[in-house]
C-alpha cells in the first residue's frame, strides 16, 4: 500500500465514523438510541441487514472459498429467501404491534421471565462467543499481509466501531452502514472487473467458463442426499432454511436493523431486498473466486498463499524443503499453462478430441501442482500449526495487492474494514439493547429514567466492544473464516428458533415445559457437534427436538400455567 | 370499499398486495436455483 491508498483507507474510516457521530448527536431517549427514529426507509433497512450479515469474513474469505471449493457454497443460502417471507408474515407484525425493543421481550410477553432470560441469555452466550471474530478475521489477514501489527489492527478498528456505536446507538449504525455497504460494492465490482482485464488475451467468457467448469468449480447445485456432505441443495434449503429464520427472525442484531422501520412496509421491503438480493450477491462473490482460479492458472500463483508464513519458515526453518517444493510447484504450474494453451487452440479450433486431452493433460499437471501444495501445507503445520489454518482466506488478497492497481488497493482494504465496522457496529448495538431491557431493565433496576438507560446502553455497548478487543487479541481459528463463522451460528441458532416456533404456533406450550425444552435440545446439539453430520443439520435438528421436547414435557407436567396469547 | 391500512399497501408499482410480493420473491428465487442448476449441468 502506498500513501494514495492509506489516504483513502483512513479517510474512509474516519469519515463515516464522524458522519455517523455527528448525525446522531444529542439523541437521548431510549426509543431513538435502541431503535433508531422509527423512520428508516426501507432501502436503508435492507442494506443494514445485509450488512450486519456480510462481514469482512464475508468479503475477505468466501473468494477463496470459490477459488478452492467452486460455487457449491452458494447453496448454503438457499433457503433464506423463504426464511425472510416467513418473517415478514409472521414475526414482524408481532414485534411491531408489542412495540418491543427486543426479540427475547416478546417470549416474556408469551411465555414467562425466565424463558426471556433465557432467550436473551443464549443470544449473548452466541454473540459474545463470536463478538470477537468479526474483528479478528480481516485483522489476522490484512496484518499479515500488510505486515502491520496485528494487535494494533485489532484495537484500532475495534475502538473505532465501538466509538461510533456507543455514541449514535442504533440511528448511527444504519446510517453508517449504508455507506460502507456502498464502499464494499465498489470495491468488489472494481475488483471483478480488473479480474476481468487481466484473464488471458483469446480467452473468453465462455472460456473462462469451459476452463472452471473442467476443474469442477462451476457445481453449484448438488442433489446428493448424502448428510454427511457439507453442501447440498437440501441442506442448503432446510438446514439454511432454519440457520436464516433463527438469524434474522430471532437474533437480536438483526432484529434491531428491521424494528427501525418507519411502517412495517418499510421493514418488510427491507427483508425483501435481502430475500431478493442474498443469493445473487453470495454467487457473484464466489465467482470472483472462481475467475481467480482460473486466471492462476495462467498467472503463477504462490505456491502458499499466506506468504508471510511461507517466507518467515524458508528463512528460519525447514528452507530447502519448501524451496524444493517451490520449484516443484513452479515446473507443475508451467507445465500446465503450457497445456492450456494448447487445450484453448483446439478448442478455438473445434477441435473436440484435441481439447478434451490437453485438458485431461492440465488437470494431470495441476494435480501435480496441488501436490507440491500440500506437502507445502504439511511441512508449515509441522513448523507452526496456526499458520496453516486457513490459507485460503489468503487467497483474494494476495490477488488485491498483487494485480489491482495502487487506489484501488486502498479502496478494497478500505471495504473490508468497512465490512468488519458495519458488522461489528450492529453486534454491538444488539449485544448492548439486549443486555440493557432484558438483564438490566428487566431484572437489576426496573425504574429508572429513559437517561439512565441511554447511559447503562452505552456502557453495555462499550464492555461489549471491549470483550471482543480482548477476544479477538486472543483468539485462535482453526478453520475457513466463513465456515468457522456458520458453524458457530448454527450450534446455537436451532434451539432459540425452537423457543420462537413454539411461542408463535404452539399456544397450548407453556414458559416451563419451552423452558426445559431448549436446554434440553441445546445439549442435544452440542452432542451432534461429535458427529460428521454436516453443521447446517443443527440448526433443523436443534430446532425440531426443542419443538417435540417442549409437547412431550408439557404432556408430562400438564397445562402450567396459561401461556399468554401474542 | 374500505381502504386498507398503509401498512397493507406495498407502494410497488404491479406488485400491489404484499402476497404478489411475495410470490415475485419466489419466482426470483425457483429462477437462480433453476439458472444455477442449469450452469451446473452445462459445465459438469
Amino acid at each position: 500500500m502506498n500513501a494514495l491508498d492509506y489516504v483513502i483507507l483512513v479517510g474512509a474510516m474516519l469519515g463515516i465514523a464522524a458522519y455517523g457521530i455527528w448525525r446522531t448527536r444529542g439523541r437521548c431517549d431510549l426509543n431513538t438510541y435502541l431503535k433508531g427514529a422509527r423512520e428508516t426507509h426501507w432501502l436503508t433497512i435492507g442494506l443494514s441487514v445485509m450488512a450486519t450479515q456480510a462481514s469482512a469474513i464475508t468479503f475477505l474469505s468466501t473468494p477463496g472459498q470459490g477459488y478452492e471449493s467452486g460455487l457449491g457454497f452458494v447453496q448454503n443460502y438457499f433457503g433464506a429467501p423463504i426464511a425472510l417471507i416467513i418473517i415478514a408474515v409472521v414475526f414482524l407484525p408481532i414485534y411491531r404491534r408489542l412495540k418491543v425493543y427486543t426479540a427475547y421481550e416478546y417470549l416474556g410477553h408469551r411465555f414467562d421471565p425466565k424463558t426471556r432470560l433465557l432467550g436473551a441469555g443464549m443470544f449473548l452466550l452466541q454473540r459474545g462467543l463470536g463478538a470477537g471474530l468479526t474483528i479478528y478475521a480481516p485483522a489476522i489477514v490484512l496484518s499479515t499481509v500488510m505486515g502491520w501489527r496485528l494487535d494494533a489492527t485489532i484495537i484500532c478498528s475495534g475502538l473505532l466501531v465501538v466509538l461510533y456505536t456507543v455514541a449514535g446507538g442504533c440511528e448511527a449504525v444504519n446510517l453508517t452502514q449504508k455507506y460502507q455497504i456502498g464502499i464494499i460494492f465498489a470495491g468488489m465490482v472494481a475488483a471483478f472487473f480488473v479480474l476481468l482485464s487481466k484473464l488471458p488475451a483469446g480467452l473468453t467468457f465462455s472460456d473462462t467458463l469451459g476452463l472452471a467448469g473442467g476443474f469442477h468449480k462451476l457445481k453449484a447445485v448438488d442433489f446428493s442426499l448424502n448428510v454427511d456432505r457439507r453442501y447440498t441443495i437440501w441442506s442448503g434449503f432446510f438446514g439454511g432454511m432454519f440457520l436464516a429464520l433463527s438469524y434474522f427472525g430471532t437474533d437480536q442484531s438483526q432484529v434491531q436493523r428491521y424494528l427501525s422501520g418507519g411502517s412495517l412496509r418499510e421493514s418488510r421491503l427491507g427483508l425483501m431486498f435481502n430475500a431478493i438480493f442474498k443469493i445473487p450477491m453470495q454467487f457473484f462473490i464466489l465467482l470472483l473466486g472462481v475467475f481467480m482460479f482460473v486466471f492462476y492458472q495462467f498467472e503463477r500463483p504462490p505456491v502458499y498463499f499466506n506468504q508471510t508464513a511461507w517466507s518467515y519458515q524458508a528463512l528460519h526453518g525447514s528452507g530447502d524443503k519448501l524451496r524444493a517444493l517451490d520449484a516443484d510447484f513452479s515446473s507443475a504450474h508451467a507445465e500446465e499453462r503450457r497445456q492450456l494453451q494448447a487445450w484453448l487452440d483446439a478448442r478455438h479450433a473445434g477441435n473436440g478430441a484435441a481439447e478434451a486431452a490437453a485438458l485431461a493433460a492440465s488437470e494431470a499437471s495441476h494435480e501435480r501442482g496441488e501436490a507440491a501444495r500440500t506437502a507445502t501445507r504439511t511441512v508449515l503445520r509441522a513448523a507452526n500449526p496456526r499458520a496453516t489454518a486457513n490459507e485460503a482466506d489468503y487467497v483474494f488478497v494476495t490477488f488485491i495487492l498483487g494485480q489491482l492497481p495502487h487506489g484501488l488497493i486502498g479502496l478494497l482494504v478500505t471495504a473490508f474494514f468497512a465490512a468488519a465496522l458495519s458488522s461489528k457496529s450492529g453486534e454491538l448495538n444488539a449485544l448492548g439493547s439486549t443486555t440493557t431491557v432484558d438483564i438490566y431493565r428487566h431484572v437489576i433496576r426496573r425504574e429508572a429514567s429513559d437517561a439512565h438507560y441511554v447511559a447503562a446502553s452505552k456502557w453495555f455497548t462499550a464492555f461489549w466492544g471491549l470483550v471482543a478487543i480482548a477476544f479477538a487479541l486472543f483468539a485462535n481459528l482453526a478453520e475457513n473464516l466463513i465456515q468457522a463463522v456458520n458453524i458457530l451460528g448454527s450450534i446455537f441458532y436451532g434451539a432459540p428458533l425452537g423457543l420462537f416456533l413454539v411461542a408463535f404456533f404452539l399456544k397450548r406450550v407453556g414458559g416451563t415445559a419451552v423452558f426445559w425444552a431448549a436446554l434440553a435440545a441445546q445439549a442435544l446439539v452440542f452432542a451432534l457437534c461429535l458427529t460428521s453430520i454436516s453443521y447446517l443439520w443443527y440448526n433443523v435438528i436443534g430446532c425440531a427436538a426443542c419443538i417435540l421436547f417442549s409437547l412431550a414435557i408439557q404432556g408430562v407436567i400438564g397445562k402450567a400455567g396459561a401461556p399468554a396469547t401474542a | 370499499m374500505k381502504s386498507p391500512p398503509d401498512d397493507e399497501v406495498t407502494g410497488l408499482p404491479g406488485l400491489r398486495t404484499w402476497r404478489r410480493v411475495y410470490l415475485f420473491v419466489l419466482v426470483v428465487f425457483v429462477a437462480w436455483v433453476g439458472l444455477l442448476t442449469v450452469l451446473t449441468r452445462m459445465y459438469s
